[in-house]
């Protein structure tokens, strides 16, 4: 008898608790009527996608980032899509750029933030940094390595607007039709 | 047991000093009485410089010190959590690119660190749009109106693009009696007819957003502009060949009116509709003339004008008879047809001849002489219709050769010579004198018989 109480007390509980759904958003999509997106951030992701801020070659759009892979706009996902892609951008802001860049960024950025609303789990967890440089053996060949690796980000950073901006997009049309 | 009540008590008065600070509010109601002596006021102006936005914010009560007093804005920024503003006299300015422009803001009066009130305020809800500019005026002489243009400097913007605008104009000696136009677009079209002529107005503009997330409050008015119009409605502006086209027209117009009244009895009625004449009343006018202008006189001097050809005898009575018989009846013939040709009213042949016969009888003014004409009331038995029979027409022949040697040349020549009315008395002298009278007859009955169809026409 008392082994059976035992089990249910240390056991179950534990198990509720690891089955509990781990990807549940807690993100609380304010200004529900698109007017921040459309007035502010629509602005500045077009003024960085549009105005030949970010400029790629042909070859940007074949190597699909692993990002990607594991995060998209699914449905009922959109809004930690939405999180996790508004921090990544965040890591664009340390790379040897313009102000006025950086000022769009930010304002995509902390403004997607600010109208999820979320409440992130694992704050504690350090996001994970671009490329980091590679120490090579001569300074030519770390120079063009620099050269490929901003530009790689560069191609990311455009794809990542343009999946921010599709996003948005996907909500503000569910919004409109419920 | 005691020791647990100690440390209770002291864990409750620590909450209680912590929690219990007074003088802060956050929902930024003015509920303590020295928020209403840091009661404050804000605008903001997005992209005043590039991406530069500028707050301004002031105290309301002017007579306030505000010497230690600071202002902070905190939250919805860019990468920092708080600024401070500038001071500019007794304004407190902030210009800077890091307005998020998303969410709520916090700004707070600070004395020495402390702060003494604080209110939130949404930056994108308290906008206040640059002033409009170049406001100009053009008259547009063929559509009778104003053209009213201005700029702003928010059709470059990337935030505040949609405003609405308000133009207000009047008359300069009108005070305070302005006409508003709200309006989208930067022009505005003001119809002369609705303005006074010969005026002088005056006209500015300022704006407001006009979009479901950008909201504030009116601009500043813009520089006003001053413009007259013209003097009259557009009256004085009319073509002068148009002018004097329409006033040659009204003139003739009335002439022709005139004209038309005057002459409508003579002239216009007898040639539109031409009364037929009447044999009685002709005869009687025929017989009352020659009367009226019957001038007789034995007197040797009245007729002098007169060449008097002796006439010999009755013998020559039946070969003038039978030479004039054929030239006269086909000149008679031929006049005739001339007049059939010409599709001459009356057409039925005795109305014709009645009208040939009273007019050649007719005592006008070719035909008379001064010693008196052959009056036609003395010749017997006029014939009513004219036969190509010489022996009837013969009998009044004499006097026709009489009236008709009075032809229309008579009145300044001299006239031909004078036959006696009495037919039987009619002698010619011998061919010398008879070829040139008789040619003298042929012409003057030509032209006696041309004047007399004419003189039918013209009745």
């Amino acid at each position: 008898m008392f082994h059976v109480s035992f089990r249910y007390i240390f056991g179950i509980p534990p198990l509720i608790l690891v089955l509990l759904p781990v990807a549940s958003s807690d993100c609380d999509i304010s200004g529900k009527d698109g007017g921040a997106y459309q007035n502010v951030l629509m602005v500045s992701i077009d003024d960085l996608v549009c105005d030949n801020m970010i400029n790629f070659d042909s070859n940007c759009l074949n190597n699909e980032p692993n990002f990607f892979k594991k995060h998209s706009c699914d449905d009922n996902k959109e809004a930690s899509f939405l999180n996790r892609a508004a921090r990544k951008l965040k890591q664009f802001l340390k790379m040897n750029i313009s102000d006025d860049f950086k000022l769009h960024l930010s304002t995509v950025s902390q403004g997607t933030l600010t109208l999820l609303n979320c409440t992130s789990k694992g704050k504690g967890r350090k996001p994970p940094s671009l490329g980091e440089a590679q120490p090579t053996k001569n300074l030519e060949e770390n120079k063009s390595l620099k050269e490929q690796r901003k530009q790689n980000d560069l191609c990311f950073l455009k794809i990542l607007l343009q999946k921010i901006k599709t996003c948005w997009n996907k909500i503000l049309r569910g919004i409109t039709e419920h | 047991m005691t020791l647990l009540s100690r440390a209770l008590g002291m864990l409750f008065y620590l909450l209680q000093a912590v929690s219990g600070e007074s003088g802060y509010a956050e929902n930024g109601d003015f509920d303590d009485t020295e928020l209403d002596d840091y009661s404050f006021s804000c605008y903001s102006q997005l992209e005043v410089d590039g991406l530069q936005h500028l707050l301004t914010c002031t105290f309301d009560d002017s007579d306030i010190n505000s010497t230690n007093l600071e202002l902070e804005i905190c939250g919805a920024l860019l990468d920092v959590y708080c600024l401070n503003f500038n001071k500019l006299q007794e304004r407190y300015f902030l210009k800077t690119k890091k307005f998020l422009l998303i969410g709520d803001s916090k700004i707070c009066v600070k004395l020495e660190k402390k702060n003494m009130t604080c209110r939130k305020v949404n930056i994108v809800k308290i906008v206040k749009p640059e002033a409009p500019f170049d406001v100009r005026v053009i008259y547009r002489e063929g559509a009778n109106d104003f053209v009213v243009t201005f700029n702003t400097s928010h059709l470059q913007k990337k935030y505040v693009k949609v405003l609405i605008h308000e133009v207000a104009y009047r008359q300069e000696k009108n005070e305070n009696n302005w006409m508003r136009v709200n309006l989208t677009s930067t022009k505005l079209t003001l119809l002369q007819r609705k303005l006074q002529p010969n005026a002088m107005y005056e006209i500015k503009v300022r704006s407001i957003p006009y979009t479901n997330y950008f909201e504030g409050f009116w601009s500043e008015w813009s520089p006003s502009f001053h413009f007259r119009t013209p003097e009259t409605n557009g009256t004085g502006e009319t073509d002068p060949v148009l002018l004097t086209i329409s006033i040659l027209s009204f003139f003739s117009v009335a002439l022709m009116v005139t004209l038309a009244c005057v002459l409508w009895k003579k002239r216009i009625k007898p040639i539109i509709w031409p009364s037929l004449p009447d044999h009685k009343k002709t005869l009687e006018q025929l017989c009352k003339k020659p009367k009226k202008n019957l001038n007789v006189s034995f007197n040797p001097e009245s007729f002098l004008d007169c060449q008097i050809h002796k006439v010999d005898g009755i013998q020559a009575r039946d070969e003038a008879e039978g030479f004039l018989q054929d030239p006269l009846s086909l000149q008679l013939e031929e006049s005739e047809k001339q007049r059939f040709r010409g599709g001459m009213q009356g057409p039925s042949w005795p109305s014709e001849q009645a009208g040939i016969m009273p007019k050649i009888f007719r005592g006008e003014s070719p035909f008379r002489c001064l010693a008196g004409n052959a009056s036609v009331c003395d010749a017997p038995g006029l014939p009513s219709s004219r036969s190509p029979n010489g022996r009837e027409g013969g009998k009044s022949r004499p006097l026709v050769y009489q009236d008709l040697l009075l032809g229309p040349g008579t009145t300044n020549s001299s006239l031909s010579p004078l036959f006696p009315f009495q037919p039987g008395i009619l002698t010619l002298n011998p061919v010398a004198q008879g070829q040139p009278i008789l040619t003298s007859l042929g012409s003057s009955q030509e032209e006696a018989y041309v004047t007399m169809s004419s003189f039918y026409q013209n009745q």
